[in-house]
């Protein structure tokens, strides 16, 4: 089996008041693209630190390319980084930002140009070489950050939270580009960002960080579908949550009486509190009461037009809140302020989770 | 949008802010003449100090050229060079150790760098005066003492602007720079020295127009022979007239005003103003 | 990203700090040091000897001649601290809020005076305040006096030369503390309904008094030890702290006592220092 470009067993990183990181374990195969995704403070930008080498961690490994990287100092690490302010060098122009890591390679000088000349080509600033960073767009200067750490040719890339500085618009061009060229150049690359949508966009894998550890790692699809905690639920897209006792291993009782038929966890035992999630895009509203399935009854608090859905924020029976997004697809059918309605889900879309520890 | 909203609301009732801008006008005026009113003297006929002046002659300008006012002057700038070349290059290993390392003596090396701003410069000389003929260095009073004397009150200048320029590195370009495999050492050299060029240069600046326009420390530590030109136009003060004296004081004036307009083109002092604690 | 570059590696800054140090410790602390002990001391026909006494203190703080130069210089301090305040403080608002496009050349000019040396400033009062001097000449003109006023030597023109050449120091110190102060609080307030008077009595001025007190200070700690000025403006009759320390040390060669009044000099800095930081005036970076 091939060794994983880059492993982090075990790693820790404590500060005088603070745990930072409270043991990571990681791997990423060569030529995949894995997001480390979390709130602030959650120490997904520590690690990334901790895998450039800027500080060492206080506990735990890591290897790049089956070696151990030890103490090495960030500048024996085959690393490019590109960081959230870009940190481009304002005294230098362009390419001679981008040339950095080659100079300090000591590689011929044309050597040097060729590759910047390509490296510029590909991130679309060919011609702009000359120009220093202040005469630079934002989104110029996050392509002469980029190009800047690719053209060294890394064995990993890190990229923190290189989009958040950049309007909208920018932010979803950029998402979709960086994804391209990451899969044309297939290099290795850990992403840090608190945005979901960019996550779930942009990689093979995503690992979820909370409070220093990683809650749940897996493909988009997996994390979305299928969260493992209620962190991971609520973080990633918007979910609606009541709560409940198990009853039997397929069933949950609310406390209103209400059974809902579905797969408890292992590790879940009989009488233990849990929350069943539901995605908001996964129920439906009814003037009536449905047959089958999740149904709970409430009244339409606020209604919001997002101009391709509308989103219902209902107020239900036993004081919990939900949320029903529903798709504009021009029927008629629509339910106004105030009104009473059910919010029903098929119990084949609802997940049962574990309680807050 | 802040500042138009404030000045559209002044203009529109420019009561107010006209008579600020007399009062203003005044102050200028207050502050800028007598000045001028030297230069103006300085062109006098007559050798009486009057203003408006009688006639206008070159005569005292030749005066004033003259060794017995170059010499003092051209002591005063090679006194000056370089005072603020060994203030720049003391002041850097400071600067560095100040604004980049923790460790537990700093509060007290803070308080010793900028010790002699805070004290009046008349007493570090006088101390320095002391301390030459105590040891037993009375034959260094002069050129020598007035140097180390200079040197030790325009170090902290230079300090200071090299710490500003240090505090104002963009934040990760020497981690940009490390991850792109810059030893520590190189990462100085191509990406830090040449980011904080201008505060060495303000620094210098500073330091030679502190020394050039010194007296209070000057006083005590010249010699015959070895004066500066401040302490020398003090000294004929006495005598009272002499248009020749304020032809002297607006080359002095000139020179130090011809070199920061000229440091100002070429690299910019205005982010180092603010903040700067001198002494007359 | 959290990697800052301050480190606590103790070898590289103790050689780092080494030279520069050690000139500070030798060529500034070790001369206060010295004096701060002379003033201890007993001097006989002009030589420092090895007494110690309090004599030097007490001559200085008992004898009505130099309690008159304390005074004196406690007054002229006090007096052209509140000038320059008075004075800077307009120029300093307008230089802060003016739109025109000389203010570049404005700001230049406020502070042009500082790259001349103090003597040469001073020496334009000596021109306009002499018996033959440009305001005699110009009063007579007038026709208000008829016969020519000795505007100095004397206290006042000491104070008028002074404030003159520490005005700089006021408006720069008055302007940093104005431009720290939020824009949009003088909007608000006359959003509110306040007039540009009223704002100006109840938001900014207020606000400004950090600087205001930190300009007054420093004008204040620079003024009592000055030298230049007061000989050029005052004469022998008129003495303050600076000129009576020259006296003593270059003319009677007394080091007991001038350096005693050095340290009460010191003692005076020391303790403005002190006040002006507690009051939190706009820090320098260090």
């Amino acid at each position: 089996m091939l060794e994983p470009a880059l492993r982090l067993v075990g790693i820790e990183k404590h500060y005088a008041a603070t745990v930072a990181v409270a043991g990571i374990d990681l791997e990423v195969n060569e030529g995949e693209f894995v997001t480390l995704l979390g709130p602030s403070g959650c120490g997904k930008t520590t690690t990334l630190g901790l895998i450039a080498g800027f500080f060492p961690p206080t506990a735990g490994a890591i290897y790049l390319e089956g070696k151990p990287v030890g103490d090495l100092p960030s500048f024996r690490r085959d690393i490019g980084v590109v960081f959230q302010d870009y940190a481009l060098f304002p005294h230098l122009s362009a390419a001679d930002n981008v040339a950095f890591g080659l100079r300090m390679r000591n590689l011929p000088q044309a050597e040097i140009a060729r590759r910047v000349a390509d490296a510029l080509e590909l991130v679309h600033l060919a011609g702009l070489g000359e120009r220093r960073p202040l005469q630079l767009s934002g989104g110029q200067r996050q392509r002469v950050a980029l190009a800047r750490a690719l053209v060294i040719n890394p064995t990993v890339l890190l990229l923190d939270e290189p989009l958040s500085n950049l309007d909208q618009k920018l932010r979803d061009e950029m998402r979709i580009e960086i994804a391209g060229l990451q899969r044309r150049l297939g290099i290795t690359t850990v992403f840090v960002t608190h945005d979901q949508g960019e996550a779930l966009v942009m990689s093979d894998r995503i690992a979820v960080m909370n409070a220093g550890r990683i809650e749940q790692i897996g493909e988009p699809a997996e994390i979305y579908e299928h969260p493992a905690t209620r962190f991971v639920a609520e973080f990633i897209g918007r979910m609606n949550f009541f709560s409940g006792q198990v009853t039997t291993a397929r069933e949950v009782r609310t406390a209103r009486g209400l059974v809902i038929a579905a797969p408890v966890p292992l590790g879940i035992a009989s009488g233990a509190e849990v929350h069943v999630a539901v995605r908001p895009e996964r129920s439906r509203l009814c003037r009536d009461k449905p047959d089958a399935g999740l149904a709970l009854k409430g009244t339409v608090r606020q209604v919001l037009y997002l101009g391709s859905t509308r989103e219902f924020h209902l107020d239900l029976e036993g004081g919990e809140r939900g949320l029903v997004e529903m798709p504009n697809d021009g029927s008629a059918v629509t339910f106004d302020a105030g009104a009473g309605v059910w919010l029903a889900a098929s119990f084949d879309h609802c997940l049962v989770l574990p309680a807050r520890s | 949008m802040r500042s138009t909203i404030l000045s559209a609301r002044w203009r529109a009732n420019s009561g107010p802010w006209a008579l600020l801008c007399s009062v203003v006008a005044f102050v200028y005026l207050f502050s800028l003449g007598p000045i001028l009113i030297t230069a103006a003297v300085s062109f006098n006929e007559t050798h009486r100090s009057s203003f408006p002046p009688h006639g206008f002659s070159f005569r005292w300008w030749e005066r004033a050229l003259a060794p017995e006012w170059i010499n003092p002057l051209l002591f005063s700038l090679k006194l000056g060079s370089l005072t603020a070349l060994f203030s720049t290059l003391l002041a850097l290993p400071l600067a560095f150790a100040l604004f980049r390392y923790r460790f537990r003596g700093r509060d007290a090396l803070v308080a010793l760098t900028l010790g002699p701003l805070m004290l009046p410069t008349l007493v570090t000389g006088v101390g320095l005066l002391q301390l030459f003929q105590y040891v037993g260095w009375r034959e260094y009073i002069g050129f020598t003492a007035l140097l180390v004397g200079h040197v030790v009150i325009c170090m902290p200048f230079a300090v200071r602007t090299v710490g500003v320029s240090l505090h104002t590195l963009p934040p990760n370009v020497e981690l940009a720079a490390g991850s792109l495999g810059a030893t520590r050492w190189r990462t100085l050299r191509y990406i830090v020295f040449p980011l904080i060029k201008s505060g060495v240069v303000a620094g210098a600046v500073f330091a030679f127009i502190h020394s050039f326009t010194d007296v209070n420390l000057s006083i005590f530590l010249a010699r015959p022979g070895e004066i500066p030109i401040t302490v020398k136009i003090l000294g004929f003060l006495e005598f009272g007239f002499a248009p020749t004296l304020a032809a002297v004081s607006v080359i002095t004036l000139l020179l130090p005003l011809i070199l920061v307009a000229i440091v100002e083109r070429v690299s910019g002092l205005g982010d180092f103003i603010y903040g700067d604690r001198d002494r007359a | 990203m959290a990697g800052t570059s301050k480190r606590s590696r103790v070898p590289a800054h103790w050689l780092l700090i080494a030279v520069p140090a050690a000139v500070l410790l030798v060529f500034f602390v070790l001369p206060n040091a010295l004096l701060l002990s002379a003033s201890f001391l007993k001097s006989e026909a002009q030589q420092l000897t090895a007494v110690p006494t309090l004599e030097n203190y007490r001559f200085l703080l008992t004898r009505p001649l130099y309690l008159e130069v304390f005074l004196r210089t406690f007054v002229i301090g006090l007096a052209v601290g509140a000038i320059d305040v008075a004075l800077g403080y307009p120029l300093a608002y307008f230089l802060v809020r003016t739109r025109s496009r000389w203010k570049g050349l404005l700001i230049a000019l406020s502070l042009a005076p500082l790259l001349a040396s103090v003597v040469v400033r001073t020496y334009g009062w000596y021109i306009i305040l002499n018996r033959f001097g440009i305001a005699n000449d110009a009063l007579l003109g007038l026709g208000m006096i008829d016969q020519r006023i000795a505007f100095m030597p004397s206290t006042g023109a000491i104070v008028i030369g002074l404030a003159h050449a520490l005005l700089p120091y006021t408006v720069l110190t008055i302007m940093g503390s104005l431009n720290g102060i939020n824009p949009n609080l003088e909007s608000a307030a006359m959003s509110l309904g306040a007039t540009r008077t009223r704002t100006f009595f109840n938001v900014v001025l207020p606000l400004s008094l950090p600087g205001i007190a930190g300009g007054f200070i420093l004008v204040f700690s620079i003024a009592i030890s000055a030298y230049a000025t007061p000989a050029i403006l005052g004469g022998p009759a008129t003495q303050v702290a600076a000129t009576a320390i020259y006296g003593f040390i270059m003319q009677l060669l007394d080091w007991s006592l001038g350096a005693a009044l050095a340290v009460v000099l010191i003692v005076c800095s020391l303790t403005l220092l002190y006040a002006a930081s507690r009051l939190g005036a706009r820090r320098a970076v260090l």
